[in-house]
């Protein structure tokens, strides 16, 4: 029974092209490979398309920053509905936060 | 100032990363495998794999994956290295005009940030908009994939989660998104992340699942339409995907961990899982289908496929085909089967893939006593442990000899004695005088008689022509004898009773020389050979050949007709080109001196017709010619032996190659387009030729002064390896010379069980042809665990639980057979071992150091050196000694013991009553690891303190400390180079090189060794040994004045070698290596001098006092313009003392000769 359940886990193994593999031959006395790929050796100059920079902004800075913008956001909309409000009163607010 | 070379001698063989995908083109399916720094691309092709190209990369390839993106056809490579240098690259053209082109790059490392514990980590989102990289605690590096913008900010987001095992992008998901394995002080938990890219931040959590196994560590992300994740642990597997999650605990994955995976289907419904201990699995997601049409997964199944090389990596290739990289033993394309066999396994190995890796100790010795070393590794770990014989060289293996002496030529042929004209069935002797045969008659030789053949004369040549006849040529005449009736058919004799004195014959030509004059026939009708056409030529003849070298006629030479003849002459000493038939000189090659030519050759190697003139002193000059005019080109000279050489091709793996016998018998084969000159493990060869008979196939019969030999050949390559499997790990060996035996110390895994300890598997130790054991017993110390059993401590190893078990192998030097075993005391580790004559007493003994290993404890307190003596089949202990830690290291001192015990050094000498007893020491170590000697002095290696060096006074029987590295390295291996020059490997791989000021002024600056050399290596050094794998003779005869030899092995199995270099040519070779950084453009756009800078964790420093042996030998693949770019304006010493100008010509000897001292 468990032998079946095996073979059902292996039937219909993907297949990109039915020929691969199919002349494989190794000798049945070594199947130790010798073959090696020939060494690349690039002495072409391909100028390089894209280039990789790490921003440079300090992770705290931004998020702060992105804080500060939509603190300043709400403000500026908060600011619209109380337009008629006291300067004066503004940077007291700020200093009790 | 130091100046050294290092080169590699065997590449890194540990698989690291391997990828499949359609990298080269888009119809092609590759294989990339990353070895260290390497990476080899194969095509899947009917045949198997294709071998297509290797590329370096100037930086450890710490993350590799491919992806395909958009509307591409073609996969990407994305490459991390472990300096952080981020790649992806494209390959474009096919073949020999491939190229592989950086499309991006840069560095992405952070000025701070605190690398992970776990490792880097690269990610890609499966819709291809991010990369994602975990490189530090705390934080994930985005790379936004945009394909148009020239430049790509990468950005950090902080990650809330310190300590992540494993992080994966999800399928199907509208903002990139991330899942995570991540551990706090409750244990494991895994949850999703949704990462914003326009605020760069972590946006939400779409789901979590807390408290997940403890040992989780590993996450498959599952394509759409399940979508979701697999948790790997060490005991379960779960399927989660927000809604639901499936976990089973099947006990087949308990036995050992699952550390990689390979996906098999395109959707994710199969998956290969490989762990530790060398079981693949197959993992299936079994699917529901719900009312609303969409699936999810039901149920998880596993089901063991069976065995394989211990595997990093894997990856599925095609038609059930998988490849499995293994960093521990070799690696392996194995086929998936339907059908189990007799073990129940679905797997069949179809290749394996030759691993060195992890060289973990070695040793030179000259085994086949012919002034060449052999290198003896210990390699691999666990069950693919084994011990590695490395030669230089191509070995012949003996089948079968006679006494025969005066051999004057020897050739094979198929005279149809037993019916079978298609292989070889006889060998004919030519001796002064006479000529016999020999009859093949299965594995047996009788003498027999062919009466067409002059039996009376030398003969000159003799073989199979045309369909059915043999051609004899002897003095007096040219003989035609036919196969089928033995008898003669016709003849050819000189005009004026001339003696013929050199001939040469191909299928159906003959040149014959007597004298001055030289006469070209031909065959005709298969009864007759008729004169063509006769020259006198200026000198006497004294070689010839006329081998057929069309370039189009390469695969079917027994009917190719030669074109044109070679010819070498006495007197003015040339080699000269004739026109056939007519034998109009058309070429003519003065090769100077006053040394006869005494055989040539036109041999195509590779498709490139080369022509070869041994000279009676043992050199050979080497010319390629063109492959239409045939003109001779590209003169070189190498030297062989000392005595006459004579030229024979034969083929091997349907190659040609060329035997040159001589005093130093030699293979000449191609490789890479490049002629290689390989020694052969014989003393002495006179003739040679190819045999292929029914009992000798694929063979060569080899005729010295006095014996005829029938061998097979190795494999043509230029380091042969032979592995001789244990099963265990191997940590030590030591060559002991008088029992021709190794001393090996290995480790093993064994379970504990009720009734004691179990071996996990059968290996060398268990299977030893005898066994003993250290007892506690009867030891001078107790084994702690033993005492803490019977205190009840609870200390003592459960059941189920692995330990480590140490044994010291005997192993025979010829067979390789275990021969004993001795196994150690239970929770005792041997650590080191040596082979040595101590005080006076005239046997060697095998000298083993030992710790006693208690978990609860820091560091070891106790351990032993133990005297092992082996003769006559049997181990005894001499004697043992107890020492207060772990004895690292030990070497032999001037017939005492010189031993590392932690921080201690030590030496024993031995008394008359066969006690070691202890005459000093040295303190002031943190751990000392590693000792090497040279006179008094003695070298110290650090755990972390770098090296220092020790002198023993002999009269005050103590130790001075001389001098010490400040540096803060941590050393993995160190070496004396000279009595003042020293070198170190430490662990962030890198070389260094100090040295002692003896003429210092100040009495600190002595104390002080100046770090003089520098060099990033990129690999771990394990082990240092002084040798060569060369023979002793090779390094005479070559132009480059390299002193000295320091051989190393890796923990990704290269072998590499380190030489010093005179100033003068140091700083040529120097400029050569900057021209040559400027020339090769590398793969990724990291620079040369960025890549061998020593790197550290704590430093970076230029490369100093090293020349990149492995930049400058490439030299020797540039194309022609190339190299005129590298030599164009370099000056060299023309050995007077004068500059010039050197020439292409000049870097290439130069640089030929340094290849040639690995």
């Amino acid at each position: 029974m468990k032998m079946t359940a095996t073979a059902d886990f292996l039937k219909g193994l993907p297949c990109y092209n039915e020929n691969n593999f199919t002349r494989f031959h190794s000798d049945a006395s070594s199947k130790v490979s010798v073959k090696r790929p020939s060494v690349y050796l690039p002495t072409k100059e391909y100028p390089s398309e894209q280039i990789i920079v790490t921003e440079k902004t300090n992770i705290l800075l931004r998020y702060l920053h992105q804080q500060w913008e939509r603190k300043n956001k709400k403000r500026e909309s908060a600011n619209e509905v109380e337009e008629g409000g006291s300067a004066k009163k503004r940077p007291r607010l700020d200093t009790s936060v | 100032m130091a100046h050294n070379y290092v080169v590699t001698a065997h590449k890194q063989t540990a698989v690291t990363s391997c990828v499949t995908g359609n990298f080269t083109s888009s119809n092609d399916l590759n294989l990339i495998v990353a070895k260290n720094y390497r990476l080899e691309i194969y095509l899947v092709t009917p045949e198997g794999l294709r071998p297509l190209k290797e590329v370096g990369i100037y930086g450890k390839i710490a993350v590799m994956k491919l992806y395909k993106s958009g509307n591409d056809k073609k996969d990407s490579l994305f490459i991390l290295t472990a300096r952080y240098n981020a790649m992806i690259l494209e390959c474009s053209g096919e073949g020999e005009n491939m190229e592989i082109i950086t499309r991006t790059q840069g560095n992405v490392a952070d000025k701070i940030g605190k690398p992970s514990e776990t490792g880097i980590i690269a990610i890609i989102d499966p819709d291809c908009r991010v990369i994602g990289l975990r490189l530090y605690d705390g934080l994930l590096k985005i790379i936004p994939l945009e394909k148009d913008s020239s430049e790509i900010k990468a950005y950090n987001i902080r990650i809330e989660e310190l300590c992540i095992q494993d992080i994966a992008f999800l399928y199907g998901c509208a903002n990139p998104t991330v899942v995570i394995i991540h551990q706090d002080a409750h244990g494991r938990h895994v949850k999703t992340r949704e990462i914003s890219l326009r605020d760069k931040e972590f946006a939400k959590t779409s789901w979590k699942q807390d408290n997940v196994e403890t040992e989780a560590s590993m996450l498959l992300p599952v394509p759409e339409p399940y979508g979701g994740a697999l948790i790997i642990g060490q005991e379960s597997i779960t399927y989660h995907n927000g809604q639901n999650y499936v976990t089973i605990a099947p006990p087949i994955i308990k036995q050992s961990t699952i550390t990689c995976y390979g996906k098999v289907d395109p959707n994710g419904s199969r998956y290969l899982l490989g762990d530790l201990a060398g079981h693949l699995f197959m993992l299936v997601l079994e699917k529901e289908e719900k009312m609303d049409g969409t699936v999810t997964v039901r149920d998880i199944k596993i089901e063991l496929l069976g065995e394989v090389s211990i595997p990093e990596c894997l990856t599925y290739l095609d038609n059930g085909v998988v490849f499995i990289g293994s960093r521990f033993g070799d690696s392996q394309l194995v086929k998936l089967n339907v059908t189990p066999d007799e073990n129940n396994s679905y797997v069949t190995v179809m290749e394996t893939f030759t691993n060195l890796a992890p060289i973990v100790d070695m040793t030179i010795v000259d085994l086949d006593r012919q002034g060449q070393g052999q290198l003896v590794t210990c390699s691999g770990a666990y069950k693919e442990g084994s011990l590695r014989i490395i030669r230089n060289g191509i070995g012949i293996h003996e089948q079968a000899s006679i006494d025969l002496p005066g051999i004057k030529g020897i050739w094979a042929l198929k005279m149809g004695f037993s019916g079978n004209q298609s292989v070889d069935d006889s060998v004919v002797l030519s001796f002064v005088g006479q000529t016999r045969v020999l009859m093949l008659n299965g594995e047996e030789m009788e003498e027999t008689e062919i009466p067409g053949l002059i039996a009376d004369q030398q003969t000159f040549f003799c073989g199979n022509v045309g369909k059915d006849s043999v051609l004899q040529i002897t003095t007096g005449s040219v003989r035609l004898i036919s196969v089928n009736t033995k008898q003669k058919l016709s003849d050819w004799t000189p005009p004026d009773g001339k003696m013929l004195n050199v001939v040469a014959c191909n299928h159906g030509q003959v040149l014959c020389a007597a004298g001055r004059d030289l006469y070209y026939l031909e065959m005709e009708d298969d009864t007759q050979v008729i004169l063509k056409s006769h020259v006198t030529l200026d000198y006497e003849v004294a070689c010839l050949d006329l081998t057929p070298i069309s370039v189009t006629s390469q695969q079917n030479t027994s009917i190719a007709k030669a074109e044109v003849c070679a010819v070498g002459l006495w007197t003015d000493i040339s080699a000269r080109l004739l026109k056939l038939p007519t034998l109009e000189e058309f070429h003519k090659e003065p090769l100077g001196g006053e040394i006869i030519p005494r055989s040539i050759l036109m041999a195509l190697f590779e498709g490139t017709p080369y022509l070869l003139v041994a000279l009676g002193d043992g050199s050979l000059f080497y010319f390629s010619m063109n492959p239409v005019t045939k003109l001779l080109g590209d003169r070189k000279k190498v030297t062989l032996g000392t005595q006459p050489t004579v030229l024979r091709p034969f083929r091997s793996q349907s190659t040609v190659n060329v035997f040159a016998c001589s005093d130093r018998p030699t293979v000449i084969y191609s490789s890479n387009h490049k002629l290689v000159f390989s020694n052969v493990n014989l003393k002495e060869v006179a003739h040679m030729c190819p045999l292929n008979s029914e009992a000798y196939p694929d063979s060569l019969v080899l005729a010295t002064d006095t014996a005829v030999t029938i061998g097979t050949i190795d494999e043509i390559q230029k380091l042969h390896i032979r592995t001789v499997p244990l099963g265990e790990s191997p940590r030590r060996i030591a060559y002991q010379e008088n029992t021709q035996t190794f001393g090996v110390i290995t480790s093993r895994v064994d379970i504990v069980e009720s009734s004691g300890l179990t071996p996990a598997r059968q290996s060398a130790s268990t299977q030893a042809q005898s066994v003993s054991s250290s007892s506690s017993l009867g030891s001078a110390i107790k084994a702690p665990v033993s005492t803490r059993d019977s205190c009840g401590s609870g200390g003592g190893a459960e059941i189920g639980q692995e330990i480590e078990v140490y044994n010291l192998l005997i192993v025979d030097q010829h067979s390789f057979a275990v021969l004993h075993a001795h196994q150690f005391m239970q929770n005792e580790y041997a650590l080191s071992i040596v082979s040595t004559r101590l005080g006076d007493d005239v046997n060697p003994y095998y000298v083993v150091g030992t710790a006693l290993v208690v978990p609860e404890e820091s560091e070891p307190k106790q351990g032993r050196i133990v005297l092992f003596q082996w003769s006559d089949g049997k181990l005894t202990t001499v004697a043992e000694k107890e020492v207060k830690g772990a004895c690292y290291s030990l070497v032999d001192f001037n017939a005492k013991i010189l031993a590392a015990i932690n921080n201690v050094v030590r030496l024993y000498e031995w008394t008359a009553e066969k006690e070691l007893r202890l005459e000093c020491s040295n303190f002031n170590h943190i751990i000392a690891l590693y000792l090497k000697r040279k006179g008094d002095f003695i070298l110290v290696g650090d755990l972390m303190r770098s090296i220092t060096l020790l002198q023993y006074k002999t009269m005050e029987g103590s130790f001075e400390e001389m001098a010490r590295d400040s540096n803060p390295n941590w050393m993995s291996a160190v070496e004396i180079l000279d009595d003042d020059t020293f070198l170190g490997a430490e662990n962030s791989f890198n070389l260094f090189v100090c040295q002692k000021d003896s003429a210092a002024t100040t009495e600190e600056e002595r104390q002080q060794l100046t770090e003089v050399g520098r060099f990033h290596l990129g690999d771990m050094v394990n082990v240092f040994r002084h040798g060569s794998l060369v023979m002793d003779h090779a390094a005479e005869t070559l132009s480059t004045p390299t002193q000295g030899c320091v051989l190393f092995g890796t923990v990704h199995g290269a072998i590499g070698v380190v030489t010093q270099l005179p100033t003068e040519f140091y700083h040529f070779l120097s400029e050569v290596q900057t021209r040559m950084a400027r020339v090769i453009k590398p793969v990724g756009k990291i620079e040369h001098s960025f890549w061998r800078s020593f790197a550290t964790e704590r430093k970076v420093e230029p490369c100093e006092g090293f020349i990149d042996g492995d930049l400058i030998e490439s030299f020797l693949d540039l194309s022609s313009d190339k190299m005129k770019e590298v030599a164009n304006g370099l000056q060299m010493d023309d050995g007077s003392g004068m500059k010039r100008e050197a020439t292409v010509e000049d870097i290439i000897k130069l640089i030929e000769d340094l290849t040639r001292i690995h």
